[in-house]
């Protein structure tokens, strides 16, 4: 469960990203968070992987407020979560295996592990035959693949997407959908932050949109992207 | 264990594989830095062998009255012997003295034939004295003047000697303490350009460091091997430095060897070999670990 009580955050320029946020996430939810850019959407996404702290409020993940968490701690934190974003963030001096593999690494995965679970997670994402390419080798649909075979190497129990199809075409952003799908099938929260309209709408899942910094609109069920 | 430290290992050598061209500027650059430092040392030995000679040149000598014992003179010797300041004394008989000066004056038959009319011996017995540190011989001195058996002394050159002692005194602190401030001062460039060209590199690579901490790396799984990478640009750049410095040596050595006499850098530096090649790779390694471990710091704040 992850909870957000009354959290603003302010940047250095004085400018409110978040304003008086109070949200509820369920485990196994599939939620989009929609809305303009500078809607405070990324914001939102950084708390919870403690990137940033709350000027105010408190950001509560299983009951723990990770604001509190001593810096030792936020590694642990971090591996229980999974991140895709729209520049991937992948290393460029490690091919697909060695990214996807870093991940298992700093949970001190043994290096049999790492050897059985990280081609099969090249599989689920079809990256199988691109296992030594480095990043700089792919292209930008195989490179979110790669990042989304990253976030999963650990089986974390909750997936934060940030823009994961703004740099990709509508093949490769449904390709990449479908896959944030069959993992909440599996049990695992997904939270994408989008303002793409269609892949929105695909989804058909609960719809929190955003403005300047607030919740303006929360559809449960069957949200639509609107604005 | 082992498999974390392997991995840390495989990982540093990788990066600094992938990342050759960084990896050898870096390197390069912390050759010249450990090739000044083997200059360092080099201006230390000629400069400590320098001064050495000239302290070496520097003594006194106390002169005994003719009417003077061995026995006294010998006691004098003893006396002088037993202060932890003196060096060495060579006594120096009348005899013996007298030989010396027909030896040093063979050439010259007026000299010659004056000490042939002589009936005595007119030198006098004298003890040379070596201070094991020039700025000891006034301490000798007031010892000398202290002596129950002073009377028998008639006397002692320091007096003579005194302005250029402490000349060579002078000269010896000046050059140990330019030395010294000049080594210090080198030393901090040659750490400074370390430090910023490994800062640079991994300034290169912070957004890399950036996407550890986001996928949940642990400070020290990050930063382990960029400390082995920042080792291993210390391991190469000694291993160059040692692979020009030693054919350099053995091109000047000869050169430096006619300038200034009884100086041979190639007999000192090889004879110790293997101490000056350790030293070099251990600078190497720890300014290369230092300098990555102080410079990753500030990118691990994510």
């Amino acid at each position: 469960m992850i909870k957000l009580k009354d959290i603003f955050t302010i940047y250095d320029d004085d400018f409110m990203a978040l304003d008086s946020i109070n949200l509820e996430i369920k485990d196994g939810e599939f939620v989009s968070l929609v809305g303009p850019s500078g809607a405070g959407k990324s914001t939102l996404l950084r708390l919870m992987t403690r990137e940033l702290k709350p000027n105010q409020g408190e950001v509560l993940i299983d009951g723990v407020d990770i604001a509190e968490l001593t810096s030792a701690q936020v590694p642990l934190l971090r591996r229980k979560i999974g991140t895709i974003f729209q520049d991937f963030k992948l290393l460029s001096r490690k091919n697909a295996f060695e990214n996807v593999a870093f991940a298992l690494e700093v949970s001190g995965a043994e290096p049999d592990e790492i050897n059985e679970d990280v081609p099969k997670v090249l599989s689920i994402v079809g990256l199988t035959d691109k296992a030594k390419n480095f990043p700089h080798q792919l292209s930008g649909g195989e490179k979110q693949r790669l990042a989304i075979a990253r976030s999963l190497i650990h089986r974390p129990r909750i997936l934060l997407a940030d823009e994961p199809t703004g740099n990709l075409d509508m093949v490769n952003s449904y390709d990449v959908v479908k896959l944030l799908m069959k993992i909440n099938e599996f049990g695992t929260t997904v939270i994408l932050a989008t303002h793409n309209r269609e892949v929105v709408n695909a989804v058909g899942r609960r719809v929190i949109s955003m403005e300047k910094g607030k919740i303006v609109r929360d559809q449960v069920e069957q949200g639509k992207y609107i604005i | 264990m082992r498999k974390a430290i392997k991995r840390i290992f495989n990982s540093g050598w990788l990066n600094f594989k992938r990342n050759s061209y960084l990896s050898f500027g870096t390197t390069g650059i912390m050759a010249l830095v450990l090739l000044l430092f083997s200059g360092l040392m080099v201006l230390n030995y000629v400069s400590s062998q320098i001064v050495s000679g000239l302290q070496d040149k520097v003594d006194i000598s106390v002169y005994f009255k003719n009417d003077s014992s061995e026995d006294q003179v010998m006691t004098v010797k003893q006396d002088l012997e037993a202060q932890s300041n003196v060096a060495l004394v060579t006594y120096i008989s009348k005899d013996k003295a007298l030989a010396d000066f027909k030896t040093n004056h063979a050439g010259d038959a007026l000299i010659q034939q004056s000490l042939a009319e002589l009936a005595d011996n007119p030198l006098q017995a004298s003890l040379n004295v070596k201070a094991k540190d020039s700025t000891q011989y006034a301490s000798i001195v007031t010892f000398l003047e202290a002596n129950k058996l002073r009377s028998v002394m008639d006397k002692i050159n320091f007096y003579e000697n005194e302005a250029v002692i402490n000349r060579v005194q002078s000269i010896s602190n000046g050059v140990g303490n330019w030395g010294l401030g000049v080594t210090l001062v080198l030393a901090l460039i040659a750490i400074l350009v370390t430090f910023n060209t490994i800062r640079l590199t991994i300034y290169n690579q912070k957004n890399e460091i950036e996407i550890m901490r986001l996928v949940g790396g642990s400070n020290w799984h990050i930063k382990a091997p960029f400390l082995i990478e920042g080792g291993l640009y210390g391991v190469f750049a000694a291993a160059i430095a040692t692979a020009v410095f030693y054919p350099t040596l053995w091109f000047v050595s000869s050169k430096v060897g006619v300038l200034i006499p009884g100086i041979s850098l190639l007999g000192y530096f090889g004879a110790n070999f293997f101490e000056f090649v350790p030293l070099i790779l251990v600078l190497g390694i720890s300014l290369g670990v230092i300098s990555s471990f102080i410079a990753i710091r500030r990118f691990l704040k994510v």
